[in-house]
């Protein structure tokens, strides 16, 4: 009898006991670990031989111009998806928010890049934006257009890679802000008639604040995905041309092997962002519930 | 077969009592109903039979055995919820079969019990449906016979009515009698409905804010009501109360115990009141009758009467109940008992 | 009336223009796949390749170990869903249906995993991998995705708004707490099961960075590593052949979204409002 009350008390902690120690093993200690190393200058061949080295790596990092370019860039980057992403979506939302068929098939078509892997995708826009072959520059020179070097050229290449990102993820977008519209009530537009409002005053009283709580979600979720940006950089331009493309995770790659000290101190600045990015998160989430 | 019996029971739920310091005995082989608004504690007391909402302290005891430390599947008890809790994804037939199952009953017994229950509730034929192909009467049914199959010596039933339509339920009503008659076992009903108290119950228990007001068969929970809140719980409409103006006492009386007539009638308690409402009930009329600064339900075989009509009603001194200030009833031997009756001559 | 019908008609041409847009570079894609090295280098573009070039995929998957990337990439992807949803199902349950001290605690450290991308934990995850010396196996692309916080979170939302008298009459019925998580709370989380291990498969069969930074060899490479390399090993010009190779990652993935697009997209839109 005694031992059916111990294991009562136990069995929550049995059961969620897997979940917790892949947890704990594969996140919070490699966060410690992380934050332990980027002190360190670390002797990869032979990690007793890593010193100790205080704040250096962290000194090192804000006086490299090299890190700072590709944390602009990551910004830029971050900026242009988002901006891009936000408006277009809500734009296409709005457009296909009816349920008839035509827009059914339209989202689900916008959708199919998501699903599909990054790697593909950059393969095929990488070919998309070859500047003499390419059918991009095909298009734009039979338009009448001057073409362009898309990725070849340090001037266009972060723009290329945000248009790939942005048509990559849009679909996901769409379909949350379409449900979203879906979700409000006809009465409310029917008010909005009776009391003779005009369309533009109706999107922008009505529909915006409705959706809003979906629109936080994206943008968050979006800055959150587009700071970690790597596969696309990786796979499409290596970080060229000249550094132009070089992002954050792209930088702590490029070191994982070579200066693992300063490379997992560069990782703790992108923890401290992402984290910081987090907590306004849950707090909007925490402010969204307390509304309702 | 069995009976419970509650000991000095507590129920805390996030540091609020809900019940303090029960005693109860219900007795074997009987129909007992726990009858009371929300909140009272009924379905809590019916859970604590059950294990799977244990009490805080105190002990509950079946045949006089302490079973606080006994897993719910071990105690014999056998539970029909309210939303019937069936397994949404189980074959009716796997439902009726999952305890028996659990229970390491072998194969050949197992589908001889499922059958022969089965074919007693009228299920049958809907053995290898899903539950969401059912509809609310069946699932019902199932409920009833995945807690029958597992011969319990105690049913309880959680207000497991109130989810069908009113003809639906006044069927299951006669056929829970029958049930109870045929198994002969301990049922213990958890119901806020009065009329199920009273057509199903052998005993009552009433309850109210977790305190037991009366405890007795229904033909004296009707006729002799311990206090105002169970004279005013069972019946509709409920009993009719006025102040008496002495001592705080006020008095009593049903609104079908009332003779109205037209003429002045010769009673103890008599009035004369305008009807403000009426209600055609069918075999009986309803009338709210209006006298001074109150109003009196009355319900009477006469339909005749009309709104703003002047009748006269009269009550008979065996249907008059007198309650103390703190709400209990003053019985006939109480050394005051004529004085309010005189008292309620002059009102 | 007519003006109407006009303006009709243009939106539909506009979606459609739009739709194109999205699905013209997998049309694209399939075209290249399909020509010979000369047609691709013409000007204009060949659309319709003039007969369709089968070796091309014959030449991408003999470049590299394909089929061991191929195998690597059902392992990997296969064994990361089976042990997510032994792992997730009673940590799941635990947080939606027990009280227990320090559950809060813990479900922040869920939630702080849920955060917390792989793009931060990968140098400290490579030196433990490579400290127990599991680099040259498939357990660095498998085990530290075993703690599924997302479907943590999502299924804990569902065993929440499942009654607990479903629970309580199967304690009745004498279920042991194990049988209830399987017999009767899993089949009933069916739904949210699916979109988990679909947001599972669609990740992983997808992930290219994770696998590029835990793996050392060919032998333990998944698909996504070996078509990317496919850049390297054919050279920069040989289009026909790299898109081959993608055409044999895209289209599994691509069949499955044609067959239950609905299903998917509903999935999708689910965990975004959740």
């Amino acid at each position: 009898m005694k031992n059916n009350k111990v294991w009562e008390i136990l069995r929550p902690y049995v059961m969620i006991g897997p979940a917790m120690i892949g947890i704990f093993l594969f996140v919070i200690y490699p966060m410690i670990y992380l934050l332990y190393l980027s002190f360190f200058k670390y002797n990869l061949l032979n990690s007793a031989m890593s010193k100790y080295i205080g704040f250096s790596n962290y000194i090192q990092i804000f006086s490299r111009e090299d890190f700072y370019k590709s944390l602009l860039n990551t910004v830029i980057y971050t900026g242009g998806v988002v901006t891009l992403t936000m408006l277009i979506s809500l734009l296409i939302a709005v457009w296909l928010s009816k349920r008839t068929r035509m827009n059914y098939i339209v989202q689900a078509g916008i959708f199919t890049p998501h699903i599909i892997s990054i790697v593909s995708v950059s393969l095929v826009w990488l070919w998309m934006m070859e500047p003499n072959l390419g059918f991009l520059n095909y298009v734009l020179e039979s338009l009448g257009l001057p073409p362009s070097q898309w990725l070849q050229s340090s001037k266009t290449a972060l723009f290329s890679i945000i248009i790939v990102s942005v048509w990559h993820g849009i679909g996901y977008y769409v379909l949350i802000l379409v449900a979203a519209l879906q979700g409000i009530s006809p009465n409310i537009y029917e008010a909005a008639a009776l009391d003779n409002t005009s369309k533009f005053r109706v999107f922008h009283r009505i529909t915006l604040p409705l959706i809003s709580p979906q629109m936080f979600f994206i943008l968050i979720i979006m800055t959150i995905g587009s700071f970690k940006v790597f596969d696309t950089v990786r796979i499409m331009t290596g970080g060229g041309p000249n550094n132009a493309t070089n992002t954050l995770v792209y930088y702590i790659y490029g070191f994982r092997t070579t200066n693992i000290g300063y490379a997992a101190a560069t990782g703790v600045v992108l923890m401290a962002i992402i984290g910081i990015l987090t907590i306004i998160y849950f707090w909007l989430l925490s402010r969204k519930v307390h509304y309702q | 077969m069995a009976s419970i019996e509650f000991v000095n029971v507590t129920k805390e739920f996030e540091k609020k009592e809900i019940i303090k310091d029960l005693n109860l005995r219900i007795e074997d082989g009987k129909f007992t109903v726990l009858v009371g608004p929300s909140g009272c504690g009924k379905t809590t007391l019916l859970r604590m039979i059950a294990g799977i909402g244990p009490q805080t302290s105190g002990s509950v005891l079946l045949n006089g055995k302490d079973i606080s430390n006994i897993a719910p599947g071990k105690r014999g008890v056998a539970m029909v919820f309210q939303n019937y809790a069936i397994y949404p994804t189980m074959s009716v037939r796997e439902n009726i079969e999952f305890g028996l199952k659990n229970n390491k009953v072998n194969k050949i017994e197992r589908k001889k019990l499922v059958e022969s229950i089965s074919e007693a509730v009228g299920l049958s034929e809907y053995l290898g449906r899903k539950p969401s192909t059912l509809s609310g009467g069946q699932r019902q049914r199932v409920a009833l016979a995945r807690a029958m199959v597992k011969q319990p010596s105690v049913f309880l039933m959680d207000e497991p009515l109130s989810n069908l339509d009113a003809k639906l339920r006044a069927q299951m009503r006669i056929d829970l009698i029958e049930l109870h008659k045929k198994l002969g076992t301990t049922f213990v009903y958890v119901t806020h409905d009065q009329v199920e108290a009273m057509s199903m119950a052998d005993t009552i228990v009433l309850m109210n804010q977790g305190l037991i007001q009366q405890e007795a068969p229904p033909e004296e929970i009707y006729h002799e009501p311990n206090n105002i809140f169970v004279a005013q719980f069972i019946g509709t409409p409920p009993m009719n109360i006025g102040e008496l103006g002495v001592d705080g006492v006020r008095f009593g009386f049903r609104p079908e115990s009332v003779t109205a007539s037209t003429e002045p009638v010769e009673s103890p308690f008599t009035l004369q009141g305008e009807v403000t409402t009426r209600e055609m009930l069918g075999s009986e009329t309803l009338y709210q009758i209006r006298y001074k600064e109150t109003s009196f339900m009355i319900k009477s075989l006469i339909d005749k009467f009309s709104v703003n009509q002047k009748i006269h009603i009269g009550v008979n001194s065996d249907k008059l109940y007198f309650f103390a200030d703190d709400g209990d009833r003053i019985h006939k031997d109480h050394i005051h008992y004529r004085d309010y009756f005189e008292a309620l001559r002059g009102y | 009336m007519k003006k109407y019908n006009i303006w009709l008609s243009l939106d539909y041409i506009l979606k459609a223009a739009v739709l194109l847009s999205f699905v013209f570079p997998f049309i694209w894609m399939i075209s290249t796949s399909l020509q010979t090295f000369e047609e691709t280098i013409k000007i204009p573009p060949t659309i319709f390749p003039s007969s369709p070039q089968w070796i091309n995929f014959v030449d991408a998957m003999s470049s590299g170990p394909f089929v061991t990337y191929a195998k690597n990439s059902v392992i990997i992807t296969s064994s990361i869903i089976i042990i997510q949803f032994l792992v997730m199902i009673p940590a799941a349950y635990a947080f939606a249906k027990y009280d227990f001290a320090g559950k809060k605690i813990l479900f922040g450290m869920v939630l702080i995993a849920f955060m917390m991308p792989g793009q931060v934990t990968f140098i400290p995850i490579y030196l433990m991998m490579a400290d127990w010396g599991l680099i040259k196996t498939l357990v660095p692309q498998i085990l530290p995705f075993m703690s599924n916080a997302f479907g943590i979170f999502l299924l804990r939302q569902y065993f929440m708004q499942i009654p607990e008298e479903i629970i309580e009459a199967a304690r009745l019925d004498n279920a042991s707490e194990f049988k209830i998580v399987w017999k009767i709370m899993t089949p009933m989380a069916k739904p949210a099961l699916a979109t988990i291990a679909l947001f599972s498969f669609v990740s992983h069969w997808n992930d290219y960075f994770w696998p590029l930074v835990m793996t050392d060899t060919n032998e333990v490479r998944p698909l996504t590593l070996g078509i990317a390399m496919l850049k390297q090993s054919e050279g920069i010009s040989n289009w026909h052949i790299i898109m081959a190779g993608n055409v044999v990652l895209v289209v599994p993935i691509l069949i499955v979204y044609l067959l239950c697009s609905k299903h998917i997209v509903k999935a999708f839109v689910y965990s975004g409002i959740k």
